[in-house]
């Protein structure tokens, strides 16, 4: 293997597969990043054999091959090399990696490209594709929903369908549900239903980059895996094993009372009241007053802390039903008021003890179900 | 107008109630032949054991609170050492404050056998409604109490104090000791510096160095004087000797925690030991918090080491709880991050804080809605006929009264 990178390209690609990267395993071979000179890209590679992370960039090859080398040492010597072209050299023989820069030479011990664990290319047909844009705003508005409580592994993940040309993603812990669906261009023949591992989720979303490019999501068959496919990055996961609870018995099926007000207002609203909250049993309580002739509804949003002390935070809504006295954890609150669009939204009620639904005004395709705080025994 | 209303200030009825010789009381009632004798309740001589409370004729040897059993028994070679039997002197003070509560809602417990009561709203005298108060004590649990009357707490609590002084002797004082309103500074003037608040025997030094030994010494000393020497402080000591103090008397159901802790006879590296102590803590900070009908989110654990320095750790709970094993749980947790294998104890703490009300978080996958629309159903149509037939239509069978 013979290959010139510059050095910015090749510190990248080397950040974007290091979370994947396993340093403390028992397999020294997943400490290694796996580099790869191939039509005119350098493939770089890292896996804990539950995700792994490529990512291709651009560099001139002379002479194919591959090796791999411990990830930590080759991405802090690079971070330190001048920005200017690397030339680096395989030698097959031995294994180690001729690195020269300016006026710096290296050599790195690696460890054969054969023993790295095997990433194949997935088929080329099936899967679907969505812009990058859109699938990571799907992913904002879920993944925090999920549990990070190992007991009930299938919830540490996200449940992802597609059947005609709709996707859903859908997570939950014992608390909160966070749905949300998109339309695709075009519809699938199979029905898909994965269950992605939550932390897969969050490193696709960091290392994709923004825009319109379009992200291919492919699961072979058999193999348990899924894999998301770009021009210059690719992540695969394992699949959570297991069977995702039924949740559209869960959303309730109206309500009682359906209080609509600003969104940035009701999440100020929240913060202001998780200052006092998180002190102690993190209860916001909302009470909600439908309005009176010219007088409008409101929504007070507070709560107290033996210690630090206590908030009311007022909002103007519209409140259509009866009056609500309800309370929720305060975090989950602030957490799905962070991820909803729309300058207005909707939360329904139907009694103290029943779940709560946020959505967004005039939109459908994302909705979120808390379950309220008791007060009392 | 102002200046009249002024003129007419209305004056606040404090009273400030301390149990005589409480433990020893107690300890009496139970065993009447310990009656006139020297003894002191606490742990034994043997286990480090520290006098609780000592009767008034141990007291002449020159035995008091707080000093150890081993010293006690050194001045007072006759003493009797009297076990602690706790579960009764949390009684009796219970069954005390409940005679206080009948007179007012403002009573707040500083201690086992100490409360402060606010009286103002009645028109009586407090010097009457006081001895009235001491008799009810007398006659319903037997026990002899003592009670400072004033405008204020800092003042009342003195008052007691002062009364219980002045009985001077060798039997419960029995004390009433009232100081009227607009007299508190006079009353406090000949009082060495040390009886007011905040004083302790550093701050006593202190003052003697600028010539300052009695109440009255300090108030009449330079209030710029004393805030330059004491800063804060010292603004509080000019307020304080002049007997002035505004501090309302708290209604104490705003706990802020809820510990245990115990110290060891001897010092022990003895895990189980220490496991075992944690869940029994924990047992009684459950029942403790499901008697105040509070949750508490915050668990935390104190360890002293041989050499009396003392380590505390705390750690929050995912949920607010009043449950022995979610307490337990967390505190065996903090030991064994933060207790090496093998490091002797001397005491162990554990204690709950960020209480609140109960609360819990309900679970999605409990919530069944068929069953929540069943119970919608049947609620709006018992309102209906209690609408129709009137409020006792229908009931629950378990209220009805058997025929």
């Amino acid at each position: 293997m013979k290959v010139s990178v510059l050095q910015e390209n090749l510190a990248h690609g080397l950040s974007v597969v290091s979370r994947a990267v396993s340093a403390r395993s028992t397999y020294p071979i997943l400490a290694n990043v796996l580099v790869s000179a191939e039509d005119g890209r350098l493939r770089l590679s890292a896996t804990d054999r539950e995700l792994g992370i490529t990512s291709w960039i651009g560099a001139k090859v002379e002479e194919a091959g591959a090796t791999t080398v411990p990830a930590r040492t080759f991405t802090d010597l690079v971070s330190t090399l001048p920005s200017d072209t690397i030339d680096m050299e395989l030698v097959v023989r031995t294994q180690t990696l001729q690195l020269s820069a300016g006026r710096s030479t290296a050599e790195i011990k690696g460890i054969d490209a054969q023993e790295f664990p095997p990433m194949p290319e997935p088929d080329g047909d099936g899967g679907i594709e969505l812009p990058v844009d859109d699938l990571k705003e799907m992913i904002r508005q879920v993944v925090f929903a999920a549990s990070r409580d190992d007991a009930r592994p299938v919830l540490t993940g996200v449940l992802i369908t597609v059947e005609g040309s709709t996707m859903t993603m859908a997570a939950a812990d014992g608390f909160r549900l966070s749905v949300r669906t998109y339309e695709l261009s075009a519809p699938v023949e199979e029905a898909i239903r994965a269950i992605v591992p939550s932390r897969a989720l969050n490193e696709l979303a960091r290392v994709v980059g923004d825009g319109k490019e379009k992200v291919r999501m492919v699961l072979p068959p058999g193999r348990g895996q899924v894999v998301f496919t770009l021009k210059d990055v690719e992540v695969r996961c394992q699949l959570v094993e297991g069977s995702f609870p039924e949740y559209q018995q869960i959303i309730p099926a109206g309500h009682k009372t359906r209080t609509i007000l600003a969104t940035d207002a009701f999440l100020k609203g929240a913060k202001q009241a998780e200052i006092f909250a998180r002190e102690s049993s993190h209860i916001a309580r909302l009470n909600i007053t439908p309005g009176e002739g010219k007088e409008p509804g409101t929504m007070v949003v507070s709560a107290q802390s033996d210690e630090t002390g206590s908030n009311e935070a007022k909002v103007d809504a519209t409140v259509e039903g009866d009056a609500v006295l309800i309370a929720f954890n305060v975090r989950y609150l602030r957490e799905v008021l962070e991820v909803v669009n729309g300058a207005n939204v909707a939360l329904e009620t139907s009694a103290a003890a029943a779940p709560g639904v946020v959505r967004p005004m005039d939109d459908d395709r994302f909705l979120h179900v808390i379950m309220p705080m008791h007060l009392g025994k | 107008m102002s200046e009249l209303s002024e003129d007419v200030e209305e004056f606040r009825k404090i009273v400030h109630l301390d149990l005589d010789a409480f433990f020893c009381a107690v300890e009496e009632l139970h065993d009447p032949s310990l009656r006139e004798k020297p003894f002191a309740v606490g742990g034994s001589p043997e286990h480090r054991g520290v006098v609780a409370s000592c009767s008034y004729a141990a007291r002449k040897y020159g035995v008091h609170s707080a000093m150890s059993m081993a010293k006690a028994k050194q001045l007072c070679p006759d003493l009797i050492n009297v076990r602690h039997s706790f579960g009764n002197y949390t009684e009796y003070s219970r069954q005390v404050m409940d005679i206080l509560r009948t007179y007012s809602p403002l009573v707040q417990p500083i201690s086992i056998d100490e409360a402060f009561m606010d009286l103002s709203h009645l028109p009586d005298s407090t010097e009457k409604m006081a001895r009235q108060i001491q008799a009810q004590i007398h006659h319903e649990v037997q026990l002899p109490s003592s009670l400072g009357v004033a405008s204020n707490k800092l003042v009342a609590k003195i008052a007691t104090n002062v009364g219980k002084a002045a009985h001077g002797g060798d039997s419960y004082p029995n004390a009433v000791m009232v100081v009227p309103p607009g007299e508190e500074a006079v009353f406090l003037a000949p009082l060495p510096s040390d009886a007011l608040w905040g004083v302790g025997p550093k701050t006593a030094e202190k003052l003697a160095e600028l010539g300052l030994h009695t109440i009255g010494d300090i108030a009449a000393y330079s209030f710029e004087a004393l805030e330059q020497r004491f800063g804060q402080t010292g603004r509080y000591l000019h307020q304080r000797a002049r007997g002035a103090d505004s501090s309302p008397v708290r209604v104490s159901h705003d706990t802020k925690s809820v510990s245990h802790e115990v110290t060891y006879s001897q010092d022990t590296y003895d895990e189980n030991k220490l496991r075992e102590t944690i869940g029994r803590q924990a047992q009684s900070i459950s029942k403790r918090l499901r008697k105040l009908q509070l949750y508490g989110s915050t668990v935390k654990l104190k360890l002293r080491w041989p050499d009396f320095t003392t380590f505390t750790r705390q750690s929050t709970l995912n949920e607010p709880t009043d449950q022995a094993d979610d307490i337990e749980r967390m505190a065996l947790e903090l030991l064994r991050k933060h207790w090496k294998r093998g490091r002797k104890v001397r005491l162990l703490g554990v204690g709950v804080s960020g209480l609140g009300p109960p609360s819990k978080q309900l679970n999605l996958w409990d919530w069944d809605p068929a069953d929540f629309a069943r119970t919608e159903k049947l609620e709006t149509t018992l309102e209906q006929l209690k609408t129709r037939y009137g409020a006792k239509a229908v009931q629950r069978a378990s209220k009805l009264e058997r025929a």
